[in-house]
């Protein structure tokens, strides 16, 4: 049992889109996106850091997010920035999948 | 003085063959007399104004982008124009200065909207196209489609379709680029006089820049060019000149053609007011006038010791000292009919105070609102209209003879049909 | 005299008011002997564009660092300047009052000159706004510091009457 004050719920895994293993949620005001690995589901900020892109729409190959506005590519696990033109680290959410919903950690 | 160049990225394959590829042929007669006379179709006909740019812009020549101090931090740029064609020049990560078109690859926006800015990298508003600050195409929104749909096709290379880098040198802080890959080195160019007079103005002293002015001229850009190249008039329209002393038609002076015709040196040391017979010849010549403000009219020595002038750098540019103002010049031909004409004052960072104020003091010589200068771009406007009229008409040049010899003296006119000589050998008249 | 201070905001607009008008009309009359009048002996005079303003660049197209350039300005264009014959005239608007400091006030207006040429339409030559330290003297308010904004981007011909 989740704690539903830290861990809000945000979507169904089964919500996750399995052409694009994205979905694009919402958490207190900020848009974050769910990537769906292989079984392993994952968070970051979906506001790519170096345009007004939405990494919902990116292409997800190997681990990674490429952000369809000019190709930035960040690995999901980490969000770190892997070639330009982006040169910032996407902020990752923690997750928990309990029953087959999305849990992400908020703000203390 | 080190020289730096950089090296454009492999030439991308949209581009438009060379203009010298397909030369415009024109047909116009230059007068019999040949260079001492300049026939006014040279200041009005479009057909010779484009292949003017074509010839002189986008040719074998080097052009005068701007100035090191202008783009201080890495993304800093600045735009400007090679002839009627958008450019624009910008700190590197690396420290270098490149020159890029200021277009879009992708359909020809302008990428810079400002004179000056700051950016991390150049993206297009029209479509997102993204590029570094070298001009490599990094990102092309929708590159793979949404939603499984569109895209560009697989085979599209970023490496083809970036905005295209300029061969460009760094001398003394000056940035200069060529359009040509085939163009001769900078130095060439120059020629060895040329070189020397940029090199006094930029000896490698780290630059602050001062300010800008800009005017915009209602007269073809070629009468800048020779005005620049006419000593001639110096002392008998800017009798400010005469009257507060800061040049005479019988000072020390040469005035020397280099580069075929197209550069050209044109030097006089100031020696102060005085009364001799070239002098009261001029009718408007006032003994009795003072200025108030003295020191508007007296430099403080400096590394040029009282000598004034510089060079004309072919097609567009002059570099020169007038009293402690240190300044270039920039011309931009916007049509037959109208060019712009940019100065940009400089300073060294190790100036103090009050080398600062006297070249700001100064710099009211200079420019639209100029002791010695506003006058010009009067008697432009007044040619332009003039010539116009009269299309199938000529000026004459044949003041100090009829030759395109160097000169020892300033009543000369060998600077303009020096220019003549070249031009009409460019462009085939 | 009353000071600046006790001027009430209104009376002290309407008085530069006054003044804006005047050195509008001295120019636009070509009594340029009359326009030095118009500021004190240390002034700072500057025409320059708002590109060098904004980026806090010094570079004026006129800068008379002092009383004595500005009548050497005078003396320059009456006695050695060659220029067509123009009419100019000033529209000033916008006066503000943006702060009393004492026997100093800083003040603002919009300029617009208009530019007729013997044959030529009248056209707009400059436009921007003044902005300006005012001084009460015993004669009366007199410009410390005058700076003459252009939002032009260029400069049509050339600039030979003060702004």
């Amino acid at each position: 049992m989740v704690d539903t004050d830290i861990w809000k719920p945000v979507a169904l895994v089964q919500d996750i889109s399995p052409d694009t293993h994205t979905l694009r949620v919402m958490l207190e005001g900020e848009a974050v996106c769910l990537y769906d690995l292989d079984g392993k589901v994952c968070a970051t900020q979906d506001k790519c850091p170096h345009g007004n892109a939405s990494l919902a729409e990116g292409w997800v190959e190997d681990g990674t997010v490429e952000c369809p506005l000019h190709q930035g590519v960040f690995d999901i696990a980490s969000g770190k920035h892997q070639c330009p033109p982006v040169t910032t680290d996407l902020r990752c959410y923690e997750v928990r999948v309990e029953d087959g919903t999305v849990f992400l950690r908020a703000e203390a | 003085m080190t020289c730096t160049h950089t090296e454009s990225h492999e030439a991308c394959a949209s581009h438009a063959p060379a203009a010298a590829e397909q030369p415009i042929h024109i047909e116009r007669r230059w007068p019999a007399e040949g260079h001492t006379r300049i026939p006014n179709w040279v200041y009005t006909d479009p057909a010779v104004f484009q292949k003017e740019m074509d010839i002189f812009f986008n040719g074998k020549t080097w052009n005068y982008v701007g100035l090191e101090c202008e783009v201080p931090e890495v993304g800093c740029y600045k735009r400007n124009w090679i002839g009627t064609s958008p450019v624009v020049m910008v700190r590197t990560e690396s420290g270098e200065i490149a020159v890029l078109e200021n277009r879009c690859a992708h359909r020809g926006a302008q990428i810079c909207w400002q004179n000056t800015g700051r950016v991390k990298d150049f993206t297009c508003p029209y479509h997102q196209w993204n590029y570094d600050l070298n001009g490599n195409l990094q990102g092309v929104p929708f590159r793979r489609g949404a939603m499984g749909k569109g895209g560009m096709p697989r085979d599209f290379d970023p490496k083809q379709n970036g905005i295209r880098k300029l061969r460009s040198v760094n001398r003394g802080g000056s940035i200069w680029a060529t359009f040509a890959e085939d163009a001769p080195s900078f130095e060439e160019f120059c020629g060895a006089e040329v070189l020397a007079e940029i090199d006094h103005m930029l000896p490698g002293k780290k630059l602050k820049l001062l300010g800008y002015s800009r005017q915009l001229i209602p007269s073809n850009w070629k009468m800048y060019l020779e005005n620049l190249k006419d000593p001639y008039h110096a002392t008998l329209l800017h009798t400010f000149y005469i009257t507060f002393g800061l040049w005479r038609a019988d000072s020390k002076s040469e005035c020397i053609p280099t580069g075929g015709g197209a550069h050209s040196v044109m030097v006089s040391h100031n020696e102060g007011k005085k009364v001799t017979e070239a002098t009261s010849e001029m009718s408007r010549f006032r003994n009795d006038l003072e200025l108030l403000d003295l020191e508007t009219v007296t430099p403080r020595a400096e590394f040029n010791r009282g000598r004034v002038g510089g060079a004309w750098v072919f097609p567009a540019a002059q570099f020169g000292i007038q009293a402690n103002s240190l300044k270039t010049r920039h011309v931009i031909p916007r049509s037959p009919t109208e060019h712009e004409l940019v100065f940009t004052y400089y300073g060294y960072e190790d100036d103090d105070e009050e080398m600062t104020r006297l070249r700001l003091k100064h710099a009211n010589l200079l420019g639209p609102a100029g002791f010695v200068s506003m006058d010009d771009s009067e008697m432009l406007t007044q040619c332009q209209i003039g010539v116009t009229g009269y299309p199938d008409a000529r000026g004459v040049v044949e003041m100090g003879g009829r030759d395109t010899e160097p000169a020892d003296y300033m009543v000369t006119e060998v600077l303009i049909r020096s220019f003549y000589q070249y031009y009409r050998q460019a462009m085939g008249f | 005299m009353p000071q600046p201070d006790d001027l009430s905001p209104r009376a002290l607009r309407a008085e530069l008011r006054d003044l804006y008008e005047d050195y509008a009309l001295c120019l636009d009359d070509g009594d340029l002997e009359a326009w030095p009048g118009f500021f004190t002996e240390d002034c700072h005079y500057r025409v320059l564009s708002r590109e060098n303003h904004d980026a806090g660049l010094p570079l004026g197209l006129i800068y008379c660092m002092n009383k004595n350039m500005l009548k050497d300005r005078v003396t320059a264009l009456r006695e050695t300047t060659m220029f067509e014959p123009r009419s100019l005239r000033h529209f000033i608007s916008g006066v503000t009052v943006r702060e009393q400091r004492g026997e100093h006030v800083v003040a603002q207006a919009n300029f617009a000159i208009m530019e007729s040429l013997s044959d030529r339409e009248p056209s707009l030559n400059m436009v921007g706004r003044y902005l300006d330290t005012w001084r009460k003297t015993d004669a009366g308010w007199r410009l410390a510091s005058r700076d003459c904004v252009y939002d032009n981007y260029r400069v049509r011909t050339s600039l030979i009457v003060p702004i």
